[in-house]
């Protein structure tokens, strides 16, 4: 029996699927790489992924593991004929503690369902990345997502308590737990992030955060986006951590603007969209601070929304944005870069100038509160050698933020597409440690190999000459 | 594999989509699934695979195709402004040209031609009538159970095409009322509703005799040519109406999109609006009663209404000048699993669709639900219990002010 037969017998006939289209359906996430497995499966208990890694081990067939795909990275996309475990319909909330402030979810919920699930107890889900409405909280997992309110909350990382992980030999194992500090390695930190490469996580004991009792979104508006840049860096300097600190420049007001209608002002050269929350005296206290310290550096208007639907609808607009930018040009290329924010305003200047170089057009949304940019190229892919350009761009603005003393990726993962530039923040000795970390749990490296450390990231993969 | 009709997805509409993902949780039959070639963006994946020459259009991509419930939701959701439902109706539409003889050639015929005659539409409705008298509905199954779930159609069967209403002083304007396939058929009080409610407004109300069925279903089936004949027949029975009138949400949603099918489409589109819109507008304009009262009322948005025209204010302040507070059942407007002759085709994964409404409608405890678009109401009728009521809110309006 071929491992077609297999996983058939296993999960029937349309929980696997072979077809062409249906791999070329799965050949992408949302960004730049694509590559079409051999076989997909849509697995719907634990049992059953130790099942599927132990057939795929048997056939030494590599595996991705998938949750929405709406990673940018390519974390999830497939590498020559893996195997393709798909985990949204492992989508259930098992447990909700309301005391204990946690909740046991599958992999494949979606992040907004637990939130909305928890509608009216007073709680929700942290991490908030602008995909949230679709992407899945294993997904969130496995690539540390962020999001604006981690400036405030941590990322994923900090809400994930224990996970449930099926090892690359086919082994359910238990890592971390609801205790605050759990004897031994911390083994829960290390998969959270690991982007598959280490196994597939099956569960999670998530924390719980509890709603503020007050909040307080405010939208100012700036003719300079300096200014703008200059205002983030100084809420932070002025010792304050609000619950969100975003901006976004000129296009990206425009074409979000397109499809929200929420009023945003299109003649500003760039916006910071900032939050505080907490009891009443202290929320209004730090909006006044916020506000001094944004007319200090001229800004043209500050809005405060008036109500949680007005609310609703600037944060629906802030994370639309990597869609809107569809309407500009067919393709977009999207950086993660993180620095420094005391080297913010040169940072953001020199990116500019970079994009004015090479002729591209250039978008920039991003979480001003802890200096994560995310420069956005966009592009028509199908004009010959365009690609190529954008791409050279990117990793040109990515050196620049390194040089400053920034980072490739704040909150997007490596995948597949920052891979190879991670030998721009990490030594030899740096990435072979990451290497050592990744035989001990995966020494067939069958777990989403090609991902996250770049060929000859370990010493003995390197010629000994 | 190249396309062979004027309404295959085009490349820019195929280019218009970024993968972003956003509009999966949006799609009933992703949110049923869990999978991929289920969701919008699989989808159009699936397009430009078989656009670009990379897969065949063979049984799997209709497959993939056909699942589909056109609800639309999916642009709502969809940052990137992609126009999903017209790009589908293409792609079905190069499934009919290449494969003539696939096994959705019957709902073709059925949607593509029969229906625009409405001597044939009359006599089998007057069948399902009399199936309905006889209490062979009651007892079937599928098919037979969703006729249960219609309203008694009345023989012999009506029609408004070729009639005028006039209101009770000078006419403050004209508009003309499409009459519809199975409106005037299945549905008549609501036309009846609709026109009173128009009258009392002052409007002079004309069904133009040679109109015909709009084309929604032959468009949602790939019967491309037939939508594309049955849009020029109206293009020109409404020539010269500044405003038409339609009550139907699936067919005011396809006559706005008119540009599409016909050579004169475009200024028909411009001149359509829907009932729960116009109605709502006449509110607005002072030039109908309102009501006072709290009488709580479930309010189902169908697809076509909230999604594909953003129509989500209209019913609700209709149903609160009927004197009625309007509940809200389902907060993301997921389709309740009608869509249009879906709950024929596709009778489980509908039911699976239909359960989950009748489960909110549950839990909003509410005893009545105002659904102002006919397939839903028989989808719901099908799926709530008997002690629940399922009304149109315009008929509704009209019940507290004749």
């Amino acid at each position: 029996m071929d491992a077609t037969a297999r996983l058939i017998e296993l999960l029937g006939v349309d929980r696997v699927r072979t077809e062409p289209i249906d791999r070329m359906v799965y050949a992408k996430d949302s960004g730049v790489t694509a590559g079409e497995p051999a076989i997909v499966v849509l697995p719907e208990t634990t049992a059953e992924v130790a099942a599927v890694v132990r057939i795929a081990a048997a056939f030494d067939m590599p595996i991705v593991a998938r949750g929405a795909g709406t990673g940018l990275a390519g974390g999830a996309v497939a590498c020559p004929g893996a195997l393709l475990v798909v985990l949204t319909r492992m989508n259930q909330i098992v447990m909700v503690d309301e005391v204990g402030r946690t909740a046991l979810v599958g992999p494949g919920l979606i992040n907004l369902d637990l939130s909305h699930a928890l509608v009216g107890r007073n709680l929700h889900f942290a991490p908030d990345p602008s995909s949230q409405q679709a992407s899945t909280i294993g997904g969130n997992a496995a690539t540390n997502a962020g999001g604006p309110h981690c400036l405030a909350e941590g990322s994923t990382v900090a809400h994930v308590l224990g996970v449930e992980v099926v090892s690359a030999d086919g082994e359910i194992l238990m890592l971390g737990g609801a205790a605050p500090d759990p004897p031994g390695y911390d083994l829960r930190g290390l998969m959270v992030g690991s982007e598959g490469t280490l196994g597939i996580v099956t569960q999670l004991l998530v924390r719980l955060t509890e709603n503020p009792p007050q909040t307080v979104t405010m939208l100012i508006a700036f003719d300079d986006i300096n200014d703008a840049a200059r205002t983030g860096s100084d809420i932070i300097g002025a010792g304050l951590v609000p619950a969100a600190l975003e901006m976004m420049d000129h296009e990206m007001i425009v074409a979000i603007e397109n499809f929200v209608s929420a009023g945003l002002p299109v003649e500003a050269d760039a916006v910071l969209l900032a939050e505080v929350v907490g009891h009443a005296d202290g929320v209004a206290e730090e909006a006044g601070v916020i506000r001094s310290i944004a007319v200090r550096n001229r800004a043209t208007d500050v809005r405060v929304a008036s109500d949680e639907d007005e609310r609703a609808l600037l944060w629906k607009g802030r994370k639309s944005a990597f869609g809107a930018i569809a309407q500009a040009a067919p393709d977009y290329y999207l950086n993660d870069t993180v620095v420094p924010r005391t080297r913010f305003v040169d940072v953001l200047g020199e990116i500019y100038a970079i994009a004015d170089r090479y002729g591209i057009r250039l978008m920039n949304v991003f979480h001003a509160g802890d200096g994560n940019l995310h420069p956005l190229v966009s592009y028509d892919a199908s004009q010959p050698g365009m690609t190529d350009i954008v791409v050279e761009a990117a990793h040109e603005m990515v050196c620049v933020a390194v040089a400053a003393g920034g980072t490739l990726s704040g909150e997007h993962g490596i995948g597949l597409e920052k891979r190879d530039l991670m030998d721009q923040v990490f030594t030899d000795v740096d990435l072979d440690a990451q290497a050592r970390i990744s035989q001990a749990f995966d020494p067939a490296r069958r777990m989403n190999p090609g991902k996250v450390l770049p060929d000859g990231a370990r010493c003995f993969d390197r010629p000994s000459s | 594999m190249a396309w062979v009709t004027d309404w295959a997805p085009t490349a820019d509409e195929l280019n218009s989509c970024i993968d972003c993902g956003l509009c999966l949780p949006a799609c009933p039959t992703f949110r049923l699934t869990g999978d991929e070639s289920a969701s919008p963006r699989g989808r159009i994946a699936a397009m430009r695979a078989v656009a670009g020459g990379r897969a065949p259009l063979d049984g799997r991509f209709a497959e993939i195709m056909d699942l589909c419930l056109q609800c639309r939701a999916c642009e709502t959701a969809c940052p990137s402004l992609v126009p999903f439902g017209r790009m589908m109706e293409g792609a079905r539409g190069e499934v009919a040209a290449h494969r003539p003889d696939a096994p959705t050639i019957g709902r073709r015929v059925l949607f593509g031609r029969l229906i625009g005659s409405r001597v044939l539409v009359a006599l089998a409705s007057a069948a399902v009538g009399l199936a309905q008298r006889a209490g062979l509905a009651s007892v079937g199954s599928g098919p037979l159970r969703k006729a249960a779930a219609l309203r008694p159609i009345p023989i012999p069967v009506p029609t408004a095409a070729g009639r005028e209403w006039l209101p009770d002083g000078t006419p403050i304007g004209t508009v003309a009322l499409l009459s519809g396939c199975v409106m005037d058929a299945w549905y008549s009080q609501t036309h009846i509703a609709v026109i009173q409610v128009l009258r009392t407004a002052g409007y002079r109300v004309v069904a133009p005799p040679n109109q015909t069925c709009c084309g929604a279903l032959a468009a949602h089936e790939g019967a491309v040519y037939d939508a594309a004949r049955l849009a020029e027949r109206n293009a020109e029975a409404f020539e010269g109406y500044d405003r038409i009138v339609v009550d139907s949400a699936g067919c005011s949603a396809h006559m706005k999109g008119y540009r599409h099918w016909a050579d004169g489409g475009a200024k028909v589109a411009d001149r359509v609006v829907d009932a729960n819109e116009f109605v709502a507008q006449l509110l607005t304009e002072g030039l109908l009663p309102v009501i006072e009262g709290d009488v709580p009322i479930g309010i189902q948005d169908p697809c076509h209404l909230r999604h594909a025209q953003r129509i989500v204010e209209a019913p609700r302040a209709i149903l609160g000048a009927a004197g009625c507070v309007p509940i809200e059942i389902d907060p993301a407007g997921m389709c309740c699993g009608a869509a249009g002759a879906y709950q024929l085709t596709h009778p489980d994964v509908s039911d699976q669709l239909g359960r989950i409404k009748a489960d909110q409608i549950a839990g909003a405890g509410v005893a009545v639900v105002a659904s102002p678009n006919p397939g839903c109401e028989m989808q719901l009728r099908a799926h709530v219990p008997p002690d629940v009521e399922v009304v149109h809110p315009i008929e509704v309006y009209w019940d507290k002010i004749k």
